[in-house]
């Protein structure tokens, strides 16, 4: 019986695994954070981002890479990012 | 500023100067690492891994520039931001086995510059696909080489590195400005003289 249930329930947590999994990738994809970094400075350089908003956008995305830099680390390869 | 460790920038052919620039986390002066045909243009650092601010990056480019231009110019092999060794010895070590590497570097790039262009298409436009073909085979056509680098945002259409010679940085600015006449609904981004960082491709080893 034991068995039976265990091959039941599977799917569910194999469905909720990737899931979770997807979630911490879009979370942090740290190649995605840089290149929007770089598009932020982009936009602020044709003057369409304030120099407030330029820093403001900086702040939060350095606050995001910082994040997911350390994610990286701590699962040292156990999150790998599909593009 | 006397730090414990060594900051570099680029690698020259053996010449022994100071410059007047503020390096990588306020780094004065900036000087040379001799080692035979060699020399490293370096600043002393407190820490081995400086942080990559806008103001440091803008000091790493600063230094290059100035190493490419004062007195009669120089070309330079430029190293990626961070590059930092732990000492004097360390350094030369490196310059001793990439000896090979970084004079095939310097004769590669002699006598040029690098130049950017980047191709953005405006809000809400679509990238004419002829157009922007016509854009890129001019300017290639302009340079000696160029590589592609990365299209990081939707509204980039190209963005391309472009090696020059200095001789021929005039008549590539008027290429650039002709393709900005000729192109409505797209800005074309005008960048450099940059130090070749797209050209040379030399790995420093873990050794540091």
């Amino acid at each position: 019986m034991f068995l039976v249930d265990d091959l039941l329930f599977r799917p569910f947590v194999s469905l909720l695994n990737t899931l979770h999994s997807m979630a911490i990738e879009e979370l942090h994809d740290v190649d995605s954070i840089r290149d929007e970094l770089k598009e932020n400075r982009l936009l602020h350089e044709l003057g369409e981002r304030s120099e407030a908003e330029y820093r403001e956008r900086r702040a939060e995305l350095e606050q995001r890479l910082a994040v997911a830099e350390a994610a990286h680390e701590n699962l040292q390869g156990r999150v790998e990012v599909k593009r | 500023m006397n730090g414990t460790h060594i900051y570099t920038y680029g690698v020259v052919d053996d010449e022994e100067f100071e410059l007047d620039v503020t390096g990588v986390d306020g780094g004065t002066p900036i000087r040379t690492v001799r080692y035979r045909t060699l020399s490293a243009v370096v600043s002393d650092v407190d820490t081995l891994e400086p942080e990559r601010s806008d103001e440091n990056v803008r000091a790493h480019d600063e230094v290059l520039r100035e190493v490419m231009t004062f007195g009669d110019g120089r070309t330079a092999v430029p190293m990626r931001f961070g590059m930092v060794f732990k000492s004097g010895r360390a350094l030369k070590n490196v310059l001793r086995s990439g000896r090979r590497a970084f004079r095939k570097a310097l004769l590669d790039v002699d006598g040029t510059v690098e130049l950017g262009v980047k191709v953005v298409v405006d809000e809400g436009e679509a990238v004419d696909e002829a157009a922007l073909q016509s854009i890129a085979d001019r300017l290639a056509a302009a340079a000696e080489r160029d590589v592609e680098n990365d299209l990081f945002s939707d509204r980039l259409a190209l963005n391309r590195a472009y090696l020059v010679g200095s001789d021929d940085r005039e008549a590539f600015s008027e290429t650039v400005r002709a393709v900005r006449d000729d192109h409505d609904g797209v800005t074309v981004r005008y960048s450099g003289p940059w130090a070749p960082y797209s050209f040379v491709d030399i790995e420093v080893g873990a050794a540091q």
